[in-house]
């Protein structure tokens, strides 16, 4: 088992590019090692050890190694991207590009996190205790397929895009959702807690279930009957119907 | 400035050399007897050597290339590389940036390049683009085939002044050559129509495509034009349309060539070699097509081969491409240029195990391995539309090894097998026969065989130099060798300058841009341009006085001179 | 004093080239054919004369040299971490060029005023493409028009007569007679007054009526509600009648669409309503830009760098992702610690905040009249007018390109000047 703890040295403004913060890329290294990773800070190549005080506690590959960041991410992005096993741990806020790219392990952060979070996933677990920004789980502008695996929990509010361009895998937002959750969804499990807006939005496939309000419906969606999903009683619609989608809506 | 070469294995058909050990001395830019003892000696240690790659078709500059890079940051953000002291940054798999066109090309040992098609409204920006891109020589064809004055000049059967419109749209557009796409279609795209056959007449204009074809293979030949017209058929990418190609085929007996070159080049034959009625019968007639090919000697072809994976299809072929987006469900952009012709751009995945892609690989390959003389079968991609050019090395293994196709076949889609007749060919390509489809060939093709394509005294110095010794490798076992070295160029030498050293690039000095001032009697220049005149007045959106490429758009000009020549019509 | 003809005008994105301008003495003393808006523009009004500096932002500039304030751009560039250089669009496309080539060099963001315009609508194009074509394709065929979100008459003043409305075209001879004209607004603008037919949405609501519309065309009207954005369903009915009876639709959007709630996606929507359309009869859609080189800016950047605009050079390589890397996005989260406004007015168009935030900061302004960014500059450099004292290139709304004339002599160095130098400046900072 190894523990890597990171700690920003100081205050950071400029953001930093932290995809060397991975359990892929720091497992079996020592410490030296890890501290001459390369980071960017803005147009500035650094290491993460200029920026980070870095301890090591015993060592191990991947898939046994936890990282725990504490202090202020609100400024560093992609941690944990592309990841493979391993655990991250944030005691703090974070910035874009979470787990981008994920494909297994398992991020938590116990504070809120900032826009793409799970950009593009494919697989592992992504949790976050506070709140999410824009675009949760989606994709990269053009592509056609976002998150394809993997779950990401959200105990707070998340803003618009939820799971934009989804092909599978599952997000859980507890708390509200800003507008067009599951827009262009195409396989996929969206769980919303709270009240949304604009919900599946040219879904082809996939499911959006929505436990709050939802404030304006797609006029797109047609209206099956009631659905007991889970012990809850919701009305069930299917659509988007401009492109004969056979995408799952379920409203309370 | 002085170069000697020593200790190739020089491959240069054109000059009757099939591999043997000859130095070659370049100085100031050209291929010369010998040069002085002062020369920077490269010695090719034995490895092969050839005259830079010539592509004749490949869309590289230009709106329609631009739209797709706007509709494709995905494409964009695969292939990116950071700049260096001597390179700005890459970008781009299917539709690189400026800088990637030029330097790709050149790590892959091709030093002279055409745009497939421009229309002469939006040539200023293939021009701005063409500037912008590195190292190697380039060109563009201009689209006449839909034009309202062509049309109108076809359909008045007045030859004197259409030649004139082409003559004063080459200069328009500071052209190379005469671009023909789905002619008559381009006007029927403005409805949202298209034409079906040669013989449907164009509603406004009344002419068909047939007469188009002709009259504008007559015009060509009157003007001498380097290179013979361009054809990209009606019908492409419909089943049974190889029928469509080879009546077009059949048009080039009404008229003889004005020089030693075909009088129709017919473009991307992959996707206009089609039999069957639909896509579950579809099946290929390649067969066909390389038969007419092998029994005439004034029509010229390239493949257009289509390499699995992702590829971004984008022609003046505005129906075609609607067509494709529908039924591929996906994003779509459409660009009509008044009066003249229109575009489309749709992104598209090639996958082995869909029985239609499959069947369309092995149609690229059945055209070139059944059409006897290669050069009459030109080695493209019709980049990016079968797939990006950086793929072309694998195209060459394709040709030069059986083992690698039979490789290929086992999977793919079994189609093949009943639909192609792929599986049973076993001819293998040599050197020779590469060098032609990728250099003699093209540079012959578009009437430049003085200055490209071969190694002889007075050509430019555009010199490739691959990592493999032709008599010690057997390209049919070895194809992942050829692959690799035909991938990424030993030396890549233009015009005297050493600009890649082991697929990396050394220098990046600028290339020159190929067009075709080709004059008229005057009396049918003004009867022209009144009508001219009349359409700017009446229809376009700008003015005729800003209408024209001026200089400063083009600042390497490499200038070929034409003119109205008394021609044989049958 | 001598005549220019067919000029071509610095203002709007229909780059109207028609113009007659009268030069006196290098001065401009009439212009014919223009609208009000590019008048005004040439004819120019009180210039800022000379390079000006000063340390903080609460004191009086100071005059300097070229020289002093090419040096002062160039030093805050070179030790800026997360530079920002921003506008560009009332530049010539020879200016764009510098632009991105400086933006590599000092490992900057490059973004442009799309950034608060029609940004949303090149993201649409990431989604669904851009199904379009030139403008004398629609003066030529175009029998029904829908202009959404954008208002012409007070905008582009003389679209509808070089173009969409009163333009008389080859197969449209009637001109306006043979055309039908609808407009869709949140409020009866000057263009809807002279409509054929006029829809009024609610406000943030297009996105939901482009929808509705998609699905009776798509023969889904039976999941479509009794009234969508305030518009009752028989209407959206009779519309998606109109729109299907043309024989060449066009749709021109502007701000109303790119701006309002759901933006790109409003366009997104359009454009597969369009799309949808084509399986019916020809239809195109054209965003209404709005400075006359914003199209150029996006056509440069895109061949350059692959991508449109919004992009970041900090670490060599081209990086893209508005949201993240546009001019508001860095600026908002107070990452931005230099920027350099050419060609382009932050400071009155961004969001308060991003305004602030440039107060703290160390700002070029390199642009020939004083305006809002002059207040939150450090070093201002004005430059020769584009399309006016230089010629250049520049890209129409519908993607053309043309060449502007230079009317008069500049008298004062240009922007492609500058920027070279700055430039050259940089790298000898650099130690090369």
């Amino acid at each position: 088992m190894q523990t890597v703890t990171i700690k920003p040295r100081k205050e950071i403004k400029i953001s930093v590019e932290g995809e060397n913060i991975s359990p892929d890329k720091f497992g079996g290294k020592t410490e030296k090692e890890i501290q001459s990773l390369v980071a960017w800070m803005g147009n500035q190549k650094t290491t993460i050890g200029e920026l980070f005080s870095v301890k090591v506690e015993g060592s191990g590959p991947a898939a046994d190694t936890k990282i725990v960041l504490e202090g202020d991410f609100s400024r560093v992005k992609r941690i944990g991207e592309g990841m493979t096993a391993g655990l991250i741990l944030i005691n703090g806020n974070v910035d874009m590009h979470l787990g981008a790219k994920m494909s297994g392990g398992k991020i938590s952060v116990n504070g809120n996190a900032d826009s793409w979070a799970g950009r593009e996933m494919k697989g592992g677990e992504l949790i976050v205790e506070g709140n999410a920004a824009y675009y949760l789980g989606a994709g990269y502008r053009g592509e056609s397929c976002g998150m394809r695996g993997g779950k990401i929990t959200v105990m707070g509010n998340a803003l618009d895009f939820v799971g934009e361009h989804m092909c599978g895998g599952e997000i859980l937002v507890k708390g509200n959702t800003g507008i067009l959750p599951g827009l262009s969804n195409n396989g996929g499990k969206i769980v919303i807690g709270g009240n949304t807006s604009r919900p599946g939005s040219e879904m082809s496939k996939g499911t959006i279930i929505v436990n709050g309000k939802v404030e304006e419906m797609m006029p797109v969606f047609k209206l099956e009957g009631d659905e007991v999903v889970d012990g809850v009683t919701y009305r069930k619609y299917t659509g988007d119907v401009i492109g004969n989608g056979k995408g799952l809506l379920y409203v309370k | 400035m002085e170069l000697l070469i020593k200790n190739g294995a020089v491959v240069d058909p054109v000059n009757g050399n099939k591999g043997d050990k000859t130095d070659i001395s370049i100085k100031d830019g050209k291929i010369v007897n010998k040069v002085s003892t002062k020369a920077t000696v490269i010695d090719a240690g034995g490895r092969l050597v050839m005259a830079g790659g010539v592509d004749a078709h490949s869309h590289i500059a230009g709106a329609k290339v631009n739209v797709g890079r706007m509709m494709r940051p995905e494409d964009s953000r695969s292939g990116i590389s950071p700049r260096t002291k001597i390179t700005r940054p890459c970008t781009g798999y299917t539709v690189p940036n400026v800088y990637a066109m030029g330097y790709r090309y050149a790590q892959m040992g091709y030093t002279t390049v055409f745009e497939a098609a421009q229309a002469i409204m939006k040539a200023r920006h293939t021009h701005e683009e063409l500037e912008e891109i590195p190292i190697i020589d380039k060109g563009a064809l201009t689209l006449f085939g839909s034009n309202w004055p062509t049309m109108d000049f076809v359909r008045e059967k007045d030859m004197d002044k259409l030649a004139a419109y082409v003559a004063w749209g080459l200069l328009a557009s500071r052209g190379f050559g005469v671009k023909c796409v789905n002619p008559g279609g381009g006007e029927m795209w403005g409805f949202g129509k298209n034409v079906t056959g040669i013989d449907d007449i164009v509603p406004s204009f009344d002419v068909t495509p047939r007469e188009i074809i002709v009259s504008l293979m007559k015009v060509n030949e009157m003007l001498g034009l380097p290179h013979s017209v361009h054809l990209h058929c009606n019908n492409l990418g419909n089943p049974g349309n190889y029928k469509t190609t080879l009546e077009s085929m059949e048009l080039a007996n009404q008229v003889k060539a004005s020089k030693d070159r075909q009088v129709m080049h017919v473009t991307h034959l992959l996707f206009n070699s089609w039999g069957g009625t639909n896509w579950g019968d579809f099946e290929s007639k390649a067969d066909e097509v390389a038969n007419f090919l092998n029994n005439h000697d004034n029509v010229t072809g390239d493949m257009g081969q289509m390499i699995f994976g992702s590829a971004t299809t984008m022609t003046a072929d505005g129906p075609k491409q609607y067509a494709n987006a529908k039924l591929l469900h996906a994003k779509w952009s459409n660009g009509d240029v008044e009066l003249e012709d229109a575009s489309g751009v749709v992104p598209i995945y090639y996958v082995k195990q869909i029985s239609v892609h499959a069947i369309m690989w092995a149609i690229g390959l059945e055209l070139a391995l059944l059409t006897k003389d290669p050069y009459k079968m030109l080695l493209t991609t019709d980049h990016p539309n079968g797939g990006p050019f950086v793929n072309y090395s694998e195209v060459i293994a394709l040709l030069m090894s059986n083992k690698k196709r039979q490789e290929e076949i086992k999977s793919v889609h079994e189609a093949v097998h009943a639909k192609n007749k792929l599986p049973g060919l076993d001819r293998e390509l040599d050197f020779s026969e590469i060098a032609i489809m990728t250099r003699a060939g093209t540079a012959k093709v578009l009437g430049l065989l003085d200055t490209k394509g071969h190694l002889g005294v007075g050509a430019d110095a555009d010199i490739s130099i691959y990592d493999i010794k032709p008599d010690q490798i057997d390209p049919s076992v070895e194809h992942a060798k050829i692959k690799s070295a035909f991938s990424s160029a030993a030396y890549t030498i233009k015009g005297g300058n050493v600009v890649v050293k082991d697929g990396q690039i050394t220098a990046t000095p600028p290339g020159r841009t190929y067009w075709v001032d080709a004059k008229v009697p005057q009396q049918y220049h003004d009867e022209m341009m009144k009508d001219i005149v009349k359409k700017f007045k009446n229809y376009y959106s700008i003015q005729l006085a800003n209408y024209m490429v001026q200089d400063e758009y083009v600042t390497h000009p490499q200038v070929v001179k034409a003119g109205s020549v008394p021609v044989e019509v049958n | 004093m001598t005549v220019i003809t067919d000029a071509l005008c610095p203002f709007c994105g229909c780059l109207c080239d028609d113009l007659t301008i009268v030069v006196d003495n290098n001065k401009i003393t009439d212009i014919k054919n223009a609208c009000k808006l590019g008048s005004a523009k040439i004819m120019g009004h009180h210039r800022i004369e000379a390079p000006m500096m000063r340390a903080d932002k609460k004191s009086e500039f100071k005059e300097v040299s070229y020289e002093e304030a090419i040096n002062e751009a160039a030093q805050i560039l070179f030790k800026s971490k997360r530079p920002l250089l921003y506008g560009w669009a009332s530049a010539l496309c020879e200016v764009h060029k510098k632009g991105i080539l400086l933006a590599e060099e000092t490992g900057a963001i490059i973004d442009n005023t799309a950034t608060v315009c029609h940004a949303p609508s090149t993201l649409a194009v990431h989604e669904k493409g851009l199904p379009s074509a030139t403008l004398g394709q629609i003066k030529n065929r175009s029998d029904v028009t829908v202009f959404w979100g954008s208002n012409p008459v007070h905008a582009h003043p003389r679209h509808m007569g070089r173009y969409s409305v009163f333009a008389k075209g080859f197969f449209q001879e009637k001109g306006r007679k043979g055309r039908k004209v609808i407009v869709v607004d949140v409020r009866k603008t000057e263009t809807a007054a002279m409509a054929d037919e006029f829809i009024q949405v609610q406000q943030g609501s297009d996105y939901l009526v482009i929808s509705a519309l998609r699905a009776i065309l798509s023969g889904h009207a039976d999941v479509v509600p009794e009234s969508v954005g305030g518009v009752p369903k028989e209407q959206l009915v009779k519309l998606v009648d109109t729109l299907k009876s043309a024989k060449f639709g066009s749709i021109f959007f502007g701000m109303g669409l790119t701006q309002s709630i759901s933006r790109y996606k409003n366009i997104d929507n359009a454009i597969s309503l369009i799309t949808e359309l084509n399986a019916f009869t020809k239809y195109v859609i054209t965003p209404m830009r709005g400075h006359y080189n914003v199209t150029g800016f996006g056509q440069v950047c895109s061949w350059e760098t692959g991508f449109a605009t919004a992009v970041d050079f900090s670490r060599g390589a081209p990086y893209y992702n508005p949201g993240e890397t546009a001019a508001n996005d860095v600026l908002m989260r107070k990452e931005t610690d230099a920027a350099m406004i050419i060609a382009g007015d932050a400071g009155a168009h961004f969001p308060a905040d991003s305004v602030r935030h440039l107060a703290r900061i160390p700002v070029i302004q390199i642009d020939p009249y004083w305006n809002p960014t002059t207040e939150v500059s450090n070093v201002v450099i004005p430059v020769a007018i584009c399309g006016v004292e230089v010629a250049g290139t520049a890209y129409r709304m519908d993607g053309v390109s043309l060449h502007m004339r230079k009317m008069i002599e500049p008298t004062l160095p240009t922007d492609v000047e500058v920027l070279d130098r700055i430039t050259e400046r940089v790298r000898e900072l650099r130690g090369e």
